[in-house]
């Protein structure tokens, strides 16, 4: 397997509001679902996640709670807000047509 | 490690916001929480403990500066939270008091007009005050401003020629001294012709002043040099009106009186006192002089820096010490002598009275309007306590109850403040226009910051003044007692009432000097429209006309001239008479003159007597319809000697000074003149005001009119109306001279009334502010006593259910009511009787303490506290028993 690839800038927060998507989640869930997903080929640091997670708290795209974890722990959990959804909305629309536009050129080449 | 539940998206009030210690403690939860499920993980799959350590963290990144960045995020988080709480807060409050404000409409509608008509108001007269008043003159260093006069207790009178030419050689304490004399002109420019106002000013007049012009340059010592050309300086107004305000004016020439000036300047549009309404400035070229007299030049000074004005006192009275001697042919007063006062006084002059008057009536307004909205808000606090309990029993602090309490009484200031700002705006704009009979320098009166700052001061101290009471009393009082209570008897009701009790009082005892000094300012006024002018002052139409001394130097032109206008306004229809005088009736005389009377010498030492000196034409007496009481009428032979040979007094003259016998074939000397021809008293007509409705009356010598005088009014009775009669007069007038204009038109009622216009305006607007003041305590004392019946409906249903009598019951409730009235109209009406002296020169035929004014007032409102009181005593008569005490 090559390398992982380092991340786009701006792209963390967008793969954080997906993974949310499928319900409230504590970072650790998130940093497992993302790593599965992308099967290792980007390098998602911990940090960074962590660092996108409470600054999207602080945009108030995610709302944050404490809950107890599937084994019992005290977790804190995440959670879309609304407003996270519509910005994962257009996000990822944004995100799509920028791929295509990059394909389109390499194809074309 | 201590966790807590974390508000979502929207936080209850009483929620605690995260302190910092807070927010660090939970970021290192999670961080852990992470680190210890990764670490699971690796021993899950067979790593050593502290590999699996190592490795979580490698995998982790940088764990510090992830902590300090996610602390950063949350703290500024908390930060924007409380902030738009505190906004939430605020705006819940404001939900709140908005929604019980409108609860109470009409409580809300008589604060916010009462209080806004006494802040727009108080603001409004205040700028004005401040213009006349307090402001420094738009002069340079106005502070070293004095008027010199001439000083013979009790009157100030202007310099003569002579005066001024010692004065300026003489003088060492002044930096400068400059005069300056009225003239009126009449510019023409081929189509129309009009009669302006105007100086003759000395060359230096506009350099002591500071004065800069916005066009072309002002006066210098040049232009009025002997043979130098004949310049103009012009007001702006004027150059707007007649100059079609083109800047290429300057140089022109511009016509007056026949003559051409070149216009040297213009004045700006904001100008002194002393320039305000001028329409030209010309250099005084005054004739060297050959007598002491006339008198009719305002000579102002600038002291030097730091002169000691005792100093320059006493200069002036030593100038005129010297002078006196040289003159004393032609001027025998020697008790005259020559005084100073700062310009500054002399422009405010009697403005103070008025001003201070009409600012103590609006800020008394303002007060009770104040003290009224108190009031009211504390009744509305004392039947709230229950809801405020309520509100501090769910945790509400007391700060936040005063807090909400203070915001309602805000949110009515502001709506006060709102209607304040347009009666202010309104009322600054009414004062600059037509505040000029009133106050002097009205042109500078606007909306300035001062005016703004003491709008947004009265708004912020009405809210305080009509908002602290009620909020500190709505929060004070146990919680659980105001709960349990059934809020008819509540706590605190003894001190609701005592406080509402002193703040009624209070309203009385303001309202009550406003009344008096409303019905005196009324008494004075009445007196003064019955004042008999002496005459039938109706259809009498009246105008100026005055001849240009160029055109008309030859006495048998000017002669021929008034003949020939008396000829043609004569055959006007409808005119039955026609007649020239120097002055109208009832303030407008011409000339005040001294005489000494053959049978009473004045010894040496002592002023001779003066009064109103009239020149008439011979029909005067019989078109204003003058009896003749003893001796003949002037006719036309007394008017084409030369001397002045004979003259007629009124009746009031000939008791001054004939109380016993007859006063014709008296003779006297005018004019302080030793050497004339005796002047024999020929007739006695009845009495006419000439110097004022105001002023009593103190004798009136009339004098024939010379033929070759060039200003004279004409007086027309007419039985046509006066509009046509006027038109009439000017054709007349325009036929033989298309250059003369007819100015200072007016009929005699209508002179009548100009002179009452400035008391009747006063006395409007103080009555009608003390009619605002009389209903403010007439709504507190009703008030107060509503809330007094209600707080008592148990007891006064035991009362009657006990055979207590209806009458005792009304009597103790209407007792209770006009006991506080009562004693606030006594304080009020001593307190009128020690500040009443102080307008007494604003009052005409009443006495400033007029028994008739203080008891009237004082009955009128004793009278209608009795009604306010009264309406809710009959409603506590009226309760039935059963009912009251079933319902209890």
């Amino acid at each position: 397997m090559p390398p992982p690839l380092p991340l786009l800038q701006g792209t963390l927060d967008l793969l954080v509001l997906r993974a949310l998507t499928a319900g409230p989640m504590h970072g650790y869930g998130i940093a497992l679902l993302v790593h599965g997903r992308t099967e290792g080929h980007l390098a998602i640091e911990d940090a960074a996640l962590y660092q996108a997670l409470h600054r999207l708290d602080r945009q108030g795209l995610v709302d944050a709670e404490w809950r107890p974890s599937e084994n019992n722990r005290r977790a804190r959990y995440y959670e879309l807000t609304p407003a996270g959804r519509r910005r994962l909305r257009e996000e990822t629309a944004n995100w799509r047509r920028y791929a295509r536009a990059v394909e389109a050129v390499l194809q074309g080449a | 490690m201590e966790t807590n539940e974390r508000g979502r998206r929207r936080r209850p009030f009483w929620y605690l916001r995260r302190r910092p210690g807070i927010v660090r403690a939970d970021v290192d939860a999670e961080l852990g929480m992470h680190l210890e499920m990764r670490m699971e993980e690796l021993v899950a799959r067979g790593l050593s403990r502290a590999d699996a350590r190592r490795e979580a963290m490698r995998q982790f990144g940088d764990l510090d500066a992830t902590r300090d960045y996610c602390r950063r995020q949350d703290r500024a988080k908390e930060n924007s939270m409380r902030r738009s709480l505190i906004v939430e807060d605020l705006a819940q409050d404001l939900r709140i008091c908005l929604r019980g404000v409108l609860r109470a409409p009409i409580t809300a509608l008589v604060i916010v007009v009462t209080v806004g008509l006494g802040i727009g108001a108080t603001d409004a007269v205040f700028s004005a005050a401040d213009a006349a008043l307090l402001r420094p003159l738009p002069y340079s260093q106005p502070d070293r401003l004095v008027r010199i006069y001439t000083d013979v207790p009790p009157n100030r009178f202007p310099f003569s020629v002579v005066d001024y030419l010692a004065l300026t050689a003489e003088q060492t304490r002044f930096e400068e001294v400059a005069a300056y004399g009225g003239r009126g002109m009449t510019f023409t420019d081929g189509a129309v012709a009009e009669r302006v106002r105007g100086r003759d000013v000395s060359a230096d007049y506009f350099g002591l002043l500071g004065i800069r012009p916005a066009l072309g340059r002002v006066l210098n010592a040049s232009d009025a040099r002997e043979g130098a050309a004949r310049v103009v300086v012009v007001g702006h107004d004027f150059w707007q009106r007649r100059l079609g305000a083109r800047a290429d004016a300057i140089g022109r020439s511009v016509r007056f009186d026949g003559q051409d000036y070149t216009l040297a300047g213009v004045l700006p549009q904001e100008v002194g006192p002393l320039e305000q309404a001028q329409d030209f400035f010309v250099p005084a070229r005054w004739q060297p002089p050959t007598r002491k007299g006339p008198f009719f030049i305002t000579v102002l000074g600038r002291l030097r820096a730091g002169a000691d004005r005792a100093l320059a006192v006493e200069e002036l009275h030593g100038i005129n010490r010297r002078l006196f001697p040289l003159w004393r042919a032609s001027y025998q007063d020697d008790r005259a002598t020559w005084g100073m006062i700062d310009l500054k006084t002399h422009i405010v002059g009697d403005a103070r009275t008025t001003a201070g008057l009409a600012l103590a009536a609006v800020a008394l307004v303002w007060l009770i309007a104040c003290a009224n909205a108190s009031n009211l808000l504390i009744a509305r606090v004392a039947s709230r306590r229950r809801e405020l309990a309520v509100r501090a029993a769910l945790g509400a602090s007391r700060g936040r109850v005063v807090r909400l309490l203070l915001a309602e009484s805000g949110l009515l200031a502001c709506g006060a403040a709102l209607l304040g700002v347009g009666i202010a705006y309104a009322g600054i704009g009414l004062l600059h226009d037509f505040g000029a009979a009133y106050f002097p320098r009205a042109q500078e009166v606007a909306f300035d910051s001062t005016a703004r700052w003491l709008l947004a001061a009265l708004t912020a101290s009405s809210a305080l003044l009509f908002g602290l009471v009620p909020a500190v009393h709505g929060a004070g009082g146990p919680v659980d007692e105001s709960l349990r209570s059934e809020g008819r008897t509540a706590t605190g009701g003894v001190t609701v009432r005592r406080l509402r009790r002193v703040l009624v009082a209070t309203q009385f005892a303001i309202a009550t000097p406003l009344l008096v000094v409303a019905a005196l300012l009324l008494a004075s006024l009445d007196r003064l429209e019955r004042v008999d002018l002496g005459f039938d002052t109706r259809n009498i139409v009246t105008g100026l006309v005055l001849l240009p001394s160029t055109q008309y130097s030859d006495n048998g032109r000017i002669a021929a001239f008034w003949d020939d206008l008396h000829r043609r306004v004569a055959a006007i229809p409808g005119v039955a008479g026609v007649a020239f005088a120097d002055g109208r009736p009832p303030n407008d005389v011409n000339n005040f003159n001294n005489f000494d009377l053959e049978d009473a010498p004045t010894p040496p030492g002592q002023s001779q007597p003066i009064t109103p000196w009239v020149a008439v034409s011979p029909d005067y007496f019989r078109v204003l319809g003058l009896p003749l009481l003893e001796g003949r009428l002037l006719d036309e032979r007394d008017a084409q000697a030369q001397n002045l040979l004979a003259i007629v007094v009124d009746r009031a003259w000939a008791r001054r000074f004939f109380p016993r016998g007859s006063a014709v074939g008296r003779r006297i000397r005018q004019g302080g003149c030793t050497t004339c021809p005796w002047t024999t008293v020929v007739g006695v007509v009845s009495e006419v005001k000439y110097a004022g409705l105001d002023k009593p009356d103190e004798g009136t010598v009339y004098q024939p009119m010379a033929p070759q005088r060039l200003f004279r009014n004409v007086i027309v009775r007419t039985t046509a109306d006066a509009a046509t009669t006027t038109a009439a007069v000017r054709t007349a007038l325009g036929a033989i001279d298309r250059d003369l204009p007819l100015s200072s038109v007016a009929t005699i009622d209508e002179l009548v009334a100009r002179a009452l216009e400035r008391p009747r305006s006063l006395s409007v607007l103080i009555a009608s502010l003390a009619l605002v003041a009389l209903s403010l305590s007439a709504i507190g004392i009703y008030g107060v006593m509503a809330y007094y019946v209600q707080q008592h409906t148990k007891e006064i249903g035991i009362r009657l259910a006990l055979g207590g009598s209806r009458r005792r019951v009304l009597n103790l409730i209407v007792g209770q009511g006009m006991q506080v009235a009562a004693g606030g109209v006594a304080v009020g009406a001593l307190t009128a009787l020690a500040l009443t002296r102080l307008m007494a020169s604003l009052l005409f035929g009443v006495s400033s303490s007029d028994p008739f004014a203080f008891a009237s007032v004082c009955a009128l409102m004793l009278f209608i506290a009795l009604l306010a009181c009264v309406v809710p005593a009959t409603r506590a008569t009226g309760l039935q028993p059963a009912v009251v005490l079933r319902t209890e």
